[in-house]
């Protein structure tokens, strides 16, 4: 059961209060057209799936509504970081 | 054996007789009295035959590491196969019955057939035994021999709820230890919930012989409550912590107990920020012959019995002990005034005041000496004891009480991932480390002595937060002392020795596993079944890991323990499911107009919404009434509540830009007052929702997605305006069940909605199809969008959600001389599947792209990005010979719904198919038709294909799937 504290409220929320949104800092490339089928597979298809520090995407679904992104411990689920959606994780 | 009721003590109730049957036969027990106490006074012996060899058991001890005590038990609020009888209250009218041995547990046919077999049914039996021809051949028999009970498919009375909580610090066991941890946080201001799974805190306390700041242990017990609720603590007595998860999460079992019984459960579901681990320990039983027999208790649970329940298991009592607490019990089987009792202590050197103290009562103490055996089958008779010499002596008592250690209870920590290891010092296993904010006290942590534990308990407390409260003061008289080991008796047959009396595990078969090289924990677990029955193992584990160890020549720490997992004790499904039944299991969303549908007799079916599939209105059977709603849209006009319909509204300078991106159509040169039809994807090209879009004006567009993704297209469009798009401004709004909505379809679409007096104007050249107006209906606001899903003239009115019933209920009076007849969802599927317009969903499926549903055209001319175009360029998707959505008509006979397409040149199957039919029915106008995904099928139109379906193989050909007025002459009208 996961719990986070949501950057836009405030509030802690429980795991049944949020939607999960996969890896964050996923770049959708500017230009599609421009990009490379290998690119666009990329960034469609692939991603880390790291035994230890995730970036993810949450969402306050069950409160604020606001997206956000955590840095996780995937081994031991311990929440490294939580920022805004406009700023980086650095964890 | 014969135990019996002491004439007094215990903390039961004498002045409230309670009457039960155990197996149809009258008894009597008291108030305060469990089952399992209950029926030891009453004088039973067997119970319960075992498992896989059938040998009588009797009860064994007074909580739930009983691995015998599983009954059938009835009560005033319901009936459960299986529980065990130590937590079980008694209450009056209460019925028990064994679960195993038939038709008796005291006259078992099945056992002396299995006395037979049993030399064979070591460990690895079943693997190695019924496995020709195979297990099913077996299974049946096998299953009727063993389990525990069956439910017999009623469902029982009693209430169950969820409840959500938090706290600062929970403690996990009212014992001496929990009560210390509690005491020293009086005062501090913190936020305690107290857990104990007995009806009364106190733990030990309840029937040791023990003083606490100079009272008895139970008054200063019941004063730490006191002050712990007073400071305005939670106290959950009769309740189990059965999980402990990630952050410090808890799932707890709470049981509400009245006079009938089992009332209520409430499940909790607790998150704490510290935790207070004082979860106690179980006495240990020896290894040694015939050890299983009924008469056979642990020596904490003889206290228990005799102090808390004024029972006594025999009437004379041998202890076999290897510390000091073996002595314990026989003081107070003494002091209650059962015959002298005989002690037989595995060591060279018991504590000189614990035998000083014996002998002054007279009780008889073998020391260096061991049980080599008992006489007595359905009851002991007597032990034979076997000195350091070798000399055996047969003594006489009709029960024997064991203490090998004990056994800390750390199962919750090992939840977590603790390691459990082998602390040489108590013999047991314990967990070094605990999870962030854990803190262990008491025996959980291999503490035996009072004073200890009390200190323990206090220290946790003052770890959380240091307050001026000072540590309990113990005054005991005699301690349990040190545990010197005694893995296995060195007289006797190892074949008939149980270490898992739950799962009839010999020390034979934990040695045969050893020659058999399953040497881990884990391996020996599942090969012998060691541990793994519903009692997880709580008497057995540590023995049989021992044995392994002997066995394989090392050290008890290098064989390890197997890992705890939820729950800590067996829990009712019912418990966890029972409010997911009938209307608990989902809301049910009703539309405002619902009870005018229930009067019409709307046959409803649940699509997210309870929704109307068809109205005996309309006929007597699903089929007439559809046919009639169907010919009602043809001819007249129909009136469908489509209040569901996702309406979302998308407002803002940046709304047209925003919205563009989402449709694959050009939604850039959307006038306003317009609307375009158009399908929406991931990223990944794959359709995900259709609908229509409304340009309400340049700053203000309303989306239609389809019902079932009312919300998520309104969360998606959401997301990417967040995360995507930060600097757009633009608002979104989901909106759909703020509006209701009903559709007006057929050639009298327009008269009808005439009548209901719209503000605007509604003829075929100022409302033309395609178009959007606002304004009032019958005065009061509306939507209006005129398009078509049947492909009549058909008007979607939306109106605020509190006006819907009365819109519906005009729409059907003022077209009640028009023909107007309510239409369910079954026709209105129908009718657009007679336009071939495609159903979310069922035309579509998670490979579907807008380029296989003929939408190749609209996308191509589309400049702008949007989200899913650079997909719909990848290989896979611009690929040849994707499955692409045509038309089916039947050759030879009605083409059924999900059959499959025969790949070309095939006539049977088995065969490659190239496709499957996904959506059929009968039309009024059209016959036997159906849409199909198929292979390449833009570009086999006019072909036959094969479809297998529920067994047969049929012929159908490959048309448009517009089967109903292609020129749309109908749509415009």
């Amino acid at each position: 059961m996961i719990v986070l504290n949501c950057p836009y409220c405030g509030q802690d929320r429980h795991e049944e209060e949020l939607t999960y949104g996969g890896e964050a800092e996923i770049i959708r490339p500017l230009e599609p057209e421009e990009a490379s089928d290998e690119l666009w597979t990329e960034y469609l298809y692939f991603r880390t799936n790291p035994k230890g520090t995730h970036h993810e995407q949450w969402c306050c679904s069950g409160g604020c509504g606001q997206w956000f992104k955590v840095a996780r411990d995937t081994v031991s689920h311990d929440i490294l970081e939580v920022v805004t959606f406009d700023k980086r994780l650095s964890a | 054996m014969s135990g019996y009721r002491l004439k007094s003590g215990g903390r039961i109730d004498r002045s409230k007789p309670l009457n039960f049957t155990f197996d149809g036969r009258a008894m009597q027990g008291f108030a305060g009295d469990t089952l399992s106490s209950a029926i030891l006074a009453n004088g039973v012996g067997t119970i319960g035959r075992s498992f896989k060899y059938h040998r009588p058991r009797g009860i064994y001890a007074a909580g739930i590491e009983d691995p015998n005590a599983m009954l059938e038990v009835v009560d005033g609020h319901g009936r459960e196969p299986g529980l065990r009888a130590g937590q079980v209250h008694l209450v009056e009218g209460l019925q028990a019955r064994s679960v195993t041995g038939w038709p008796s547990p005291q006259f078992d046919l099945v056992s002396a057939a299995t006395r037979l077999m049993s030399p064979f049914m070591t460990a690895g039996f079943y693997y190695k035994t019924l496995k020709w021809p195979n297990w099913s051949w077996y299974e049946e028999a096998v299953r009727k021999a063993a389990g525990f009970g069956a439910p017999d498919g009623t469902v029982d009375g009693r209430q169950r709820e969820y409840r959500h909580a938090s706290c600062d610090v929970l403690v996990i066991g009212a014992g001496p230890a929990g009560l210390a941890a509690v005491s020293s946080l009086k005062g501090s201001g913190r936020d305690v919930v107290l857990v104990d799974h007995a009806s009364s805190a106190g733990g030990a306390l309840r029937w040791e012989a023990a003083q606490i700041d100079g009272s008895e242990g139970m008054i200063w017990a019941d004063k730490v409550v006191a002050d712990c609720q007073a400071d305005g603590g939670q106290v959950l007595l009769n309740t189990f912590v059965t999980g402990a998860y990630e952050g410090n999460y808890f799932t707890l079992i709470e049981s509400l107990v009245d006079h009938r019984g089992l009332k209520a459960e409430r499940i909790w579901k607790l998150r704490a920020r510290e935790i207070i681990m004082a979860t106690g320990a179980v006495d240990r039983p020896l290894v040694y012959q015939n050890n299983d027999r009924p008469g056979t208790f642990l020596s904490t649970s003889v206290r228990q019995f005799i102090s808390e329940y004024g029972v006594a298991p025999g009437k004379r009592l041998a202890i076999f002990t290897n510390n000091d607490s073996g002595y314990l019990t026989a003081l107070q089987a003494a002091a209650a005034g059962m015959a002298t009792p005989v002690v037989i202590d595995t060591r060279s050197a018991p504590s000189a005041a614990h035998v000083e103290a014996a002998r002054e009562k007279g009780i008889e103490v073998f020391v260096q000496s061991q049980v080599a055996d008992v006489v007595g089958g359905r009851g002991l008779r007597a032990v034979r004891v076997v000195d350091q010499a070798g000399k055996i002596r047969t003594v006489s008592c009709d029960a024997i009480a064991l203490t090998g250690g004990a056994t800390p209870m750390i199962h919750l920590a090992a939840h977590r991932g603790a390691k459990p290891i082998y602390d040489e010092a108590s013999a047991s296993f314990v967990c070094a480390t605990l999870p962030k904010g854990w803190h262990g006290a008491g025996a959980a942590t291999g503490s035996r002595e009072l004073a200890d534990v009390l200190a323990q308990g206090h220290a946790a407390g003052q770890a959380i937060v240091a307050t001026v409260n000072s540590a309990p003061v113990a005054n005991v008289a005699l301690g349990m002392g040190d545990v010197v080991p005694m893995w296995q008796a060195k007289t006797g047959s190892a074949k008939k020795m149980f270490v898992d009396l739950q799962n009839d595990v010999k020390a034979s078969d934990v040695q045969l596993a050893a020659q058999e090289n399953y040497i881990s924990a884990e391996h020996l677990k599942r090969y012998s079944t060691l541990g793994m029955g519903t009692d997880q193992g709580r008497t057995s584990n540590i023995n049989g890991l021992a044995i392994m160890a002997a066995a394989t020549g090392r050290e008890v720490a290098k064989v390890g323990t197997t890992t705890f997992r939820p729950p800590y004790t067996a829990t009712r499904m019912g418990a966890i499911a029972h409010h997911r039944q009938n209307d608990g299991f989902a809301p049910r969303r009703r539309m405002p107009a619902h009870s005018d549908h229930a009067s019409n007799g709307a046959q409803f079916e649940d699509f997210g919404w309870q929704r109307p599939d068809w109205y005996t209105k309309n006929g007597s059977d699903r089929e007439a009434a559809v046919g009639i709603e169907m010919t009602a849209v043809r001819t007249g006009v129909g009136v469908f509540d489509a209040s569901p319909l996702g309406k979302v509204e998308v407002v803002g300078p940046d709304a047209r830009v925003f919205i563009n991106k989402f449709y694959v159509s050009n939604l850039a040169t959307l006038k306003p007052g317009r609307i375009r039809y158009s399908v929406m994807c991931h990223d990944d090209g794959i359709i995900f929702d259709d609908g229509v879009v409304a340009c309400v004006d340049d700053n203000f567009f309303l989306a239609g997605p389809t019902s079932g993704n009312a919300e998520t297209v309104g969360a998606w469009f959401e997301r990417w305006r967040q995360t995507e798009w930060p600097d757009m401004a633009v608002a979104i709004a989901p909106v759909t069940s703020n509006w209701a909505a009903i559709a007006l379809a057929g050639p009298k679409a327009r008269d009808l909605l005439a009548r209901l007096s719209p503000d605007f104007d509604i003829s075929g050249e100022g409302f033309a199809h395609m178009h959007f107006r606002e304004g009032t209906i019958g005065g009061v606001p509306a939507r209006a969008a005129r398009v078509s899903f049947t492909g009549e003239l058909q008007y979607e009115i939306a109106v605020p959600a509190r006006y819907g019933q009365a819109l519906m209920q005009a729409a059907l009076s003022e077209g009640a001389d028009l023909g107007a007849v309510p239409v369910g969802m079954e026709a209105w599927l129908r009718l657009r599947l007679e336009k071939g317009y495609l159903h979310l969903g069922a035309d579509t499926n998670g490979r579907t792209t807008p380029l296989d549903i003929g939408m190749g055209g609209v996308v191509m001319k589309k400049a702008a990005d949007f989200i899913g175009k650079r997909a719909l360029s990848l290989p896979y998707n611009a690929s040849e010979g994707r499955e692409e959505l045509v038309g089916l008509k039947p050759v030879d006979a009605p083409i059924k719904i999900g059959g499959r397409i025969l790949a070309d040149g095939y006539a049977q199957i088995p065969c490659p198919s190239i496709g499957n039919v996904t959506s059929a029915c009968d039309s009024p106008l059209a016959g036997n038709i159906a849409m199909a995904l198929i292979e390449g099928g833009s570009k086999r139109m006019g072909e036959k294909v094969k479809i297998y379906a529920e067994g047969k193989i049929t012929e159908a050909e490959v048309c448009s799937p517009v089967f109903v007025d292609p020129q749309n002459e109908r749509l415009h009208a």
